[in-house]
């Protein structure tokens, strides 16, 4: 009997806990001030994203919106951790009112029951001109979700000493010419080899080229619930084996330390052999983030600054990029949509944004809390043609321009922007093509067929997917 | 309130660990055996329960067996190894006639790469085997090799790298738990054994194993359980897929690829967890049952 008791104190204690764990989403704590305005309480907004970019228009648009707290929340996707806490988060009372959608991810946004119907910015879509592609990303069923602010077309940035060697010219019209499509592409990497004796390559990693075959099939790969191969991956496959076969690849991996000393021209092989990279397939943000910082060497004794041009390349394509969509469960719908639009779809808001008006100074006038390190860079490539057009020219004389040897660099995107594509793009687009990176790289060492491959990339397919129908 | 009787407080004290228990402990793996029947993504708010499905699915599928495989693999080949040095050290280590010195120094320096991050780790090798990395650039000028290998994408070099580093970081642990569990022995019983003329091998194998079985169960549980879950390196040597052609695809790693695949299937996800965890609860089981104490049972007569 007196066990019996203790038990059921025990019990007691426990019901207590656990019923408190069973209604989380006490309102009482969490929720902001959003009902009791006026009161001299700001309005908080939660925004959550993976880099700190957004945090400079976060501060911008307090300062249009003095009566709203925007708090930001940045997790950094290194690892996937911005993913796993978003989905982590999902459906429980944590959930941020709007949140950064990085392009690998956006499409399973778009096409959950997550994102709240934002189809009423469309308006001032159309009036700034977006680039269709950019919009269509955030698009589901026909119902608008998601929005950017930047538009990443693809192109193709060459070495200009490398092209006057071997081609006798480093002007960008005419390598546009000479590399307009993959067959010219192709040939023009044969010249390269005979010309150095093999020791430039035409590109660095075989990575280098997915994107661009992706993002012109004609099928998307999940077609009526079943896995489709479009004839333009067939394609892809059949070059990169060119490639790598004859020696126009360098063998490097993506985003690894190959691949980055091409850019500085400090590559060496194994024995000790200088080797140089003619080309890399990179989108807008490519130039400022990842080929500029990388195009002198840790030790500053190499720079391939000024020495790159850019021109649209052999096929158009879409790589990357940062969406804002509205949670549904937002208690501040109409805030969080203000938010989306004064990012995305605001004329001034983007032209600051591009022009480099963000400095850490005018940010710390708004918010002295704001970091030292935090400001927004003139260059970033905006979605909205009407406010591309109408900057392009002052970047003439910019850092960019400068490094492309005088080419606006602007003008190389804009010029790639209207073909791009992104109607095919998928939730499970990303899964499906990192799937694809290990059995193409082991046809490609030789240690498996052509239909070894399909057939690996297909059982981690059905390994991920398991109610995807594949044959 | 009601007051407690002074016999009762006890469970007041145990209560802070049973509550943790219960929804840290308990409710998450209730939670997973009943994820494992639905079809459940992070993705959508509705699900169903599907029944089996999940189970037939991974049974259908030949990377999960092959995951399962691997793990076995890379863990066996491993424990055996890690065994085998830890058993060699320790006995080094605390044997009286031996006297090594600096014991506690050596002790350190194997217990060492234990401290350090598996993404460290994992960056590290991944580095020095990399296609332009100094491995190849140090045997290609030495002229052992013709030309720089992509090692990495050779699944038997990612195989042995990953045995090779949990080898690494596990054996100090390891000799260490044997060690404590050797010195505990009454030097009195190797007396009294060298009195009556028992040979090293004899001393080992009629006192020193009987006496530390209990802490060889647990050093075989424990590793089991860890090497059933293995994740860290495996995961971050590669793509985190487990490439070269799955050869370092743990079960975890499976089981996270489901998770973080774009729709986040954690129906599909927690099936592999619940798989998992019922091959090395038996397979533990099997190993109480197989090492357990003899004398605890029914007593025989033995004379």
């Amino acid at each position: 009997m007196k066990r019996l008791f203790g038990f059921l104190a025990v019990l007691m204690v426990m019901s207590l806990v656990l019923g408190a764990c069973g209604t989380p989403a006490t309102p009482a704590t969490e929720a902001p001030a959003a009902d009791v305005p006026a009161t001299g309480e700001k309005t908080v907004l939660n925004v959550w994203s993976f880099t700190n970019e957004i945090l400079t228009m976060a501060v911008a648009f307090e300062k249009s919106h003095p009566d709203v707290d925007v708090v930001y929340t940045m997790i950094p996707m290194t690892n996937g951790e911005y993913q796993t806490k978003l989905l982590a988060t999902l459906g429980t009372a944590g959930v941020p009112d709007v949140v950064a959608l990085e392009a690998a991810f956006v499409k399973s946004y778009v096409e959950s029951d997550f994102l709240a119907d934002i189809g009423d910015l469309q308006k001032y879509a159309d009036e700034l001109k977006v680039y269709p592609f950019v919009y269509e990303v955030g698009m589901a069923d026909g119902v608008h979700k998601a929005y950017a602010y930047q538009a990443t077309p693809g192109a193709l940035f060459y070495r200009r000493s490398l092209a006057k060697e071997y081609f006798g010219t480093d002007d960008p019209v005419e390598m546009q010419e000479l590399l307009g499509d993959f067959d010219k592409y192709i040939a023009a990497a044969e010249v390269i080899k005979e010309k150095s004796g093999g020791d430039t390559y035409m590109v660095s990693s075989n990575g280098d080229f997915q994107n661009l075959f992706f993002a012109n099939r004609e099928q998307p790969w999940v077609v009526d619930g079943k896995l489709t191969v479009d004839p333009m991956v067939d394609k892809m496959v059949e070059t990169v084996k060119i490639f790598r076969d004859n020696g126009y690849e360098a063998r490097a991996t993506q985003w690894q330390e190959g691949w980055f000393a091409g850019m500085n021209d400090t590559l060496t092989d194994a024995a000790g052999n200088p080797k140089k990279i003619f080309s890399y397939f990179l989108p807008t943000w490519g130039l400022p983030y990842v080929l500029y910082p990388n195009s002198t060497s840790s030790d500053g004794a190499s720079t391939t600054k000024g020495d790159w041009a850019v021109i649209e390349g052999p096929l158009p394509y879409q790589w990357g990029g940062t969406w804002l969509g509205v949670m549904k469960e937002t208690k501040n719908m109409d805030l969080a949509k203000e938010f989306v639009r004064f990012c995305t779809l605001d004329e001034e808001n983007l032209t600051n944004w591009a022009t480099g008006v963000y400095t850490n100074e005018y940010l710390k006038a708004i918010d002295p809390t704001v970091p030292d390190d935090q400001y927004q860079a003139a260059g970033d490539f905006v979605g909205s043609q009407v406010v591309v057009e109408k900057i392009m020219a002052s970047f003439d004389e910019s850092e960019m321009s400068k490094f492309l040897g005088g080419q606006n660099s602007y003008g190389g995107f804009a010029a790639a922007a209207p073909s791009v594509n992104a109607r095919l793009m998928q939730g499970s687009d990303d899964a499906i093509q990192r799937a694809l990176n290990d059995p193409l790289n082991s046809y490609l060492e030789g240690t498996i067929t052509l239909d070894e491959m399909w057939a690996t990339w297909k059982d981690a397919v059905r390994n991920e997917f398991p109610d995807l129908i594949i044959d | 309130m009601f007051k407690l009787k002074h016999h009762q407080y006890g469970y007041l004290f145990v209560a802070p660990f049973i509550i943790g228990f219960l929804v840290f402990g308990l409710y998450p793996v209730v939670n997973t055996i009943v994820l494992s029947f639905t079809d459940r993504t992070l993705m959508s708010s509705s699900y169903s329960f599907t029944g089996l499905r999940n189970f037939q699915l991974l049974f259908a599928d030949k990377t999960f067996i092959t995951a399962i495989k691997n793990t076995w693999q890379l863990w066996l080949m491993n424990f055996i190894p890690q065994m085998g040095i830890a058993f060699l050290l320790s006995i080094w280590f605390t044997n009286n006639r031996l006297k090594l010195r600096g014991v506690g120094v050596w002790r350190m320096i194997f217990y060492m790469p234990n401290l350090m991050m598996a993404s460290a780790v994992a960056a590290l090798f991944f580095s020095l085997f990399s296609f332009y990395g100094p491995v190849n650039q140090f045997l290609v000028r030495a002229g052992f090799l013709p030309e720089a290998i992509d090692f990495l994408r050779k699944p038997a070099v990612a195989r042995g790298l990953v045995v090779f580093i949990q080898w690494w970081m596990w054996f100090g642990q390891t000799t260490i738990l044997l060690m404590a569990a050797m010195t505990a022995i009454s030097p009195s019983l190797y007396e009294a054994a060298l009195v009556d003329g028992a040979g090293t091998i004899q001393m080992f194998l009629r006192i020193t194993l009987p006496l530390i079985k209990p802490v060889l169960v647990y050093v075989l549980v424990t590793s089991l359980v860890g090497g059933m879950q293995m994740f860290d390196i495996p995961y971050l040597l590669t793509d985190g897929r487990g490439s070269p052609s799955n050869s370092i695809l743990t079960n975890t790693i499976n089981m996270y690829m489901k998770f973080h695949s774009s729709k986040g299937h954690i129906g599909a996800a927690s099936a592999v967890g619940l798989v998992v965890f019922l091959m090395t609860s038996i397979v533990a089981l099997l190993i109480f049952f197989l090492l357990r104490e003899k004398h605890d049972q029914p007593a025989k007569a033995k004379r």
